[in-house]
């Protein structure tokens, strides 16, 4: 196993090899039962690794929550994660808000422990340039996407999933679409994992992505009649 | 035995049907070669993966070879509608003749009864096989089918490299024993320093196995019909007898290339004890062995590293040892 | 004197002995140079997702079982562990144990068959035989536990549905034992041999950059040297209790993930080893209601599959069935890349690439 966990170019910082190294450690920690406790060691000093810009101060406390999502403890009343979840959806949400204007952001929730922010088609393009290439964000990792049919809201919305390697947690970003014609902007110029994901939402869900490079179905033929993943879809014989 | 002494007489009616026989008893006997052959590769490639190989037809499954050969024979014969057909149909006959033809030089034992102790053996085989390349291309050529163009072009790259370092190989051997004649050869290697000329062609023999293993499109040099890549390489397009003809002549040069390094490296017939024929099927079923366990281990080589191997390093080789042959030759 | 040429239009696959199942790339060659290369994909599409739509989330599981059919366990990991998150489900330990020894028996199961098949893509057909007699011997295993040999339907939400008959962690203890001889068996015969390493280093590389930016996970991404493994990164079940290593590569290379696979292979049978030796007895089944009703919002979760990210994400409006259901399919995801990989090489490479980056088709087309 190597020690290297090196992130691509913009993001090699000094204190990365700290960081590389609370990585190599955990393995050895976590043989113990005890895991929890022992995980939320190398929790703390990642948290200070990060940059200043972002609340890091309230993180330590919140550190000792268990990386483990499934914490022996559901029940116990305010769920640490779900306050840390809020918290990073505060910051997130500030700092889109200070560059974009409040304008941008049309919701935002946190979905489980998963921070959510709904973005505004118009600045979708912007707002995921922004989060991706950010120092202080940099939520280049594009984990997953899905489109998502609601017929009775009257829009299609894209659900995406972005990792963070220096901040080490996700976010959810999406963006809606009208369900007759509609189209969002396309950011597989921005991630190109995102490609073929936003062709299958074309594809299934009839959602158009404005600049992609190459929107075709993906997985029916080009004649197919509709899109399947839309609740009003009618099967045919 | 005055019937079998054809060889140096002149042309009459008696010879040519002793001539006509032998050939006739030659390929039912090549026949039934090739067929265990194609049998004892299963069974022994099957025994190195660990499974047990064909055992249903027959017992040990003994007839299944010969089960696969009928139901190639009786099947359709599909020529594609794209296909240029004249030279579909030709394709396999041409490859599969010159296997069978090549046969008629291989000295089987002392007593060479139906083969020809030709004069120029070792040109002959060299001649003959090259022949065999112009079918392979015509069939993938003529197939239409990408797939078999590819591997035609493919074959056609590699046998041509390959039988550089393969005749230069046995030009060394030529040198040594002063004789092209393959029975000649094999005397040779009886006389002083009685040892076979493996001993002091250890070199030209390992670039003479490689090569042949070339030839024969045998792993891990099987790129012309490498199945992961060109699904059948150039036979693609072919099925029934034709496809047949492929297999048999693929088949047949396995046994014909084992033959001719047993002549060359091995003494041929000689050995103590047993009789000669024996020995020279031990011999070469020894070398038709070490074909199928390269096969059970190796995996494919890649097309320009095939290439660039033997021009850059078979071909120098082989003559750096000519030469050296030659040399040590004229000195003693 | 300059030849004309013309460049040749091939489609590789749909059927064809080396795309793995019905994959369909188009490529361009000049010769045997490709120049242009697109993966056409959905031949075995079956809208799994609108399928899930209709069915109650138990009913979802011998379906996810088809996604990437030789990993069957660690789909239903994948579906079973997000609903239980979703409703925060608690599930008993031994069930938790029996997961994880049959994830990643199932992973080892997997990454054999890439071996074999990746041997047999490059010519060589004696490994695809062996590693598919070990298979087997897991296969047994699982036979043993669920009755299935392929498609298991073993894991529920809340649990997983049979525990153990008679003897079965012994006799898994000594497959243990038995498969760590013999993988010392498979380095010597494959990775030490000259033609092999020949036609896969430094085929098909990529950074780590591109990786990330194509979202490629598992395998593919740690062979570039990044370390990002679930298990470790976003630790889900009871993986933070064992002891294992993330195995990365160095350079990105057809090699570098050929090796990854055998190393995981060793990894996961650490993993496996102490999960029997930890086993504690017990039920195997939590309580769960009668029927599962996700509490109305959106979750998403992901486990380490044997190619990658497997993610569900489920949108619930309260119901017993799922309104939205989708997997981040790690094969689809990581297929992206290949035309990047391919042009400029060989068709030879092709196989060796295309092998490497070791996807299976139930999952891109689902």
């Amino acid at each position: 196993m190597s020690e290297e966990n090196k992130a691509p170019e913009e993001t090699v910082k000094p204190e990365e090899p700290a960081k590389t190294e609370t990585q190599s450690e955990a393995p050895k920690a976590e043989a113990k039962p005890e895991a929890p406790k022992a995980d939320a060691a190398p929790e703390a000093p990642k948290a200070e690794a990060t940059p200043e810009a972002k609340p890091a101060a309230p993180k330590p406390a919140a550190a000792a929550k268990p990386a483990a999502e499934k914490a022996p403890e559901p029940e116990k009343e305010p769920d640490p994660r779900l306050i840390e979840a809020q918290q990073r959806l505060e910051t997130i949400k500030g700092k889109i808000a200070t560059k974009f204007g409040d304008a941008a952001i049309e919701e935002a929730d946190v979905k489980k422990i998963t921070p959510t922010l709904v973005i505004k088609p118009e600045y979708w393009v912007d707002t995921v340039e922004y989060v991706k290439t950010d120092p202080s964000l940099l939520f280049f990792y594009p984990e997953a996407m899905a489109g998502t049919d609601y017929k009775d809201k009257g829009y299609i919305e894209v659900f995406t999933l972005l990792h963070s390697f220096e901040l080490d947690y996700d976010i959810a970003l999406k963006v809606r679409g009208a369900r007759d014609n509609g189209s969002v902007p396309s950011i597989t110029p921005i991630f190109s994992g995102f490609n073929w994901e936003e062709r299958e939402i074309y594809d299934l869900l009839g959602l158009r992505f404005e600049g992609h490079p190459d929107l075709r179905r993906i997985m029916l033929e080009e004649e197919w009649q509709g899109h399947p993943l839309r609740k009003d879809y009618v099967v045919m014989d | 035995m005055e019937m079998f002494t054809w060889l140096d007489k002149p042309m009459s009616g008696m010879t040519f049907l002793n001539m006509a026989l032998g050939a006739v008893i030659v390929l039912g006997f090549i026949l039934g070669v090739v067929t265990y052959t194609i049998y004892f590769e299963r069974k022994v490639i099957g025994w190195m993966q660990w499974r047990i190989g064909p055992n249903r037809v027959g017992p040990l499954g003994l007839f299944q070879t010969i089960a696969d050969v009928l139901k190639l024979l009786i099947k359709e014969d599909i020529v594609p509608a794209k296909a240029d057909r004249t030279m579909f149909l030709i394709a396999p006959i041409i490859a599969f003749f010159p296997s069978f033809m090549v046969l008629a030089v291989i000295p089987f034992s002392a007593t060479h009864i139906f083969t020809a102790a030709s004069n120029v053996g070792v040109i002959y085989y060299i001649a003959l096989s090259a022949l065999t390349i112009i079918g392979v291309v015509l069939g993938g050529w003529a197939s239409n089918n990408k797939y078999a163009l590819i591997g035609g072009m493919r074959s056609a790259a590699q046998m041509i490299s390959y039988e550089v370092p393969l005749a230069m190989s046995l030009l060394a051997v030529v040198l040594m024993s002063g004789s092209m004649n393959l029975v000649e050869i094999v005397e040779a290697q009886k006389n002083f320093p009685y040892v076979w000329y493996i001993v002091p062609q250890f070199f030209g023999f390992i670039i003479f196995i490689i090569s042949a293993t070339a030839e024969l499109n045998r792993t891990p040099f099987d790129l012309p019909e490498a199945e992961s890549e060109l699904v059948a390489g150039y036979f693609t397009e072919y099925s029934g007898f034709r496809f047949a003809f492929y297999m048999l002549a693929e088949y047949v040069y396995v046994f014909a290339m084992s033959a001719l390094a047993t002549t060359m490296y091995f003494g041929g017939w000689e050995g103590p004890f047993l009789p000669g024929w024996l020995w020279f099927a031990i011999k070469v079923s020894a070398f038709i062995f070490f074909f199928f366990w390269v096969r059970a281990t190796m995996p494919r080589i890649r097309t320009d590293q095939l290439l660039s191997f033997s021009w850059k390093v078979l071909i120098p080789l082989a003559l750096l040892n000519l030469v050296a042959t030659a040399v040590v030759m004229t000195l003693v | 004197m300059a030849i004309r040429t013309e460049e040749l239009l091939m489609n590789i696959g749909p059927q064809h002995p080396s795309t793995h199942g019905v994959l369909r790339v188009v490529v361009k060659v000049d010769g045997e140079i490709i120049v242009d290369a697109e993966p056409v994909v959905g031949y075995l599409h079956r809208g799994t997702e609108k399928l899930a739509e209709d069915l109650q989330y138990t009913q979802i599981i011998p379906y996810t079982d088809r996604l990437d059919y030789l990993a069957s366990m660690i789909n239903n990991h994948a579906i079973v562990g997000a609903v239980e998150k979703a409703m925060d489900l608690e599930v008993p330990e031994r069930a938790e144990h029996l997961r994880v020894i049959v994830a990643e028996l199932q992973r080892i199961a997997s990454h054999l068959v890439f071996f074999g098949t990746y041997l047999l893509d490059l010519g060589a057909m004696s490994p695809f035989l062996y590693v598919f007699a070990e298979r087997e011997k897991i296969i047994d295993l699982f036979n043993r536990l669920c009755g299935a040999r392929l498609t298991f339907n073993y894991m529920r939400v809340g649990g997983v549905k049979w525990d153990t008959p008679e003897g079965w962690v012994e006799e898994a203890k000594q497959f243990v034992q038995h498969l760590k001889k013999q993988m010392d068996m498979y380095h010597e015969l494959v990775t030490g041999n000259e033609i092999f390493l020949n036609r896969v280093k430094g085929i098909g590389k990529f950074d780590t950059e591109t990786a990330i930016n194509f979202a490629m996970s598992g395998i593919n991404l740690r062979s570039t040297g990044f370390n990002w493994d679930l298990r470790k990164n976003k630790p889900y079940s009871i993986y933070d209790r064992f002891d294992f290593d993330v195995v990365v590569g160095e350079n990105g290379d057809c090699y570098d993930r050929y090796m990854c696979h055998l190393k995981e292979i060793e990894q996961s049978l650490r993993i496996v080893e102490q999960a029997l030796d930890q086993i504690p007895e017990g039920p195997v089944m939590g309580k769960v209601p009668k029927i599962l009703r996700v509490p109305a919002g959106e979750y998403y979760s992901a486990v380490e599959g044997a190619r990658g990210e497997l993610g569900v994400y489920i949108v619930s409006e309260g119901k017993d069935k799922p309104y939205r259901l989708k997997f981040r399919r790690p094969s689809f995801v990581n297929l992206q890349l290949l035309p990047k990989l391919l042009v400029g090489q060989s068709m030879s490479n092709l196989i060796a690439i295309l092998g490497a980056v070791d996807i299976v088709l139930g999952e891109v087309d689902a």
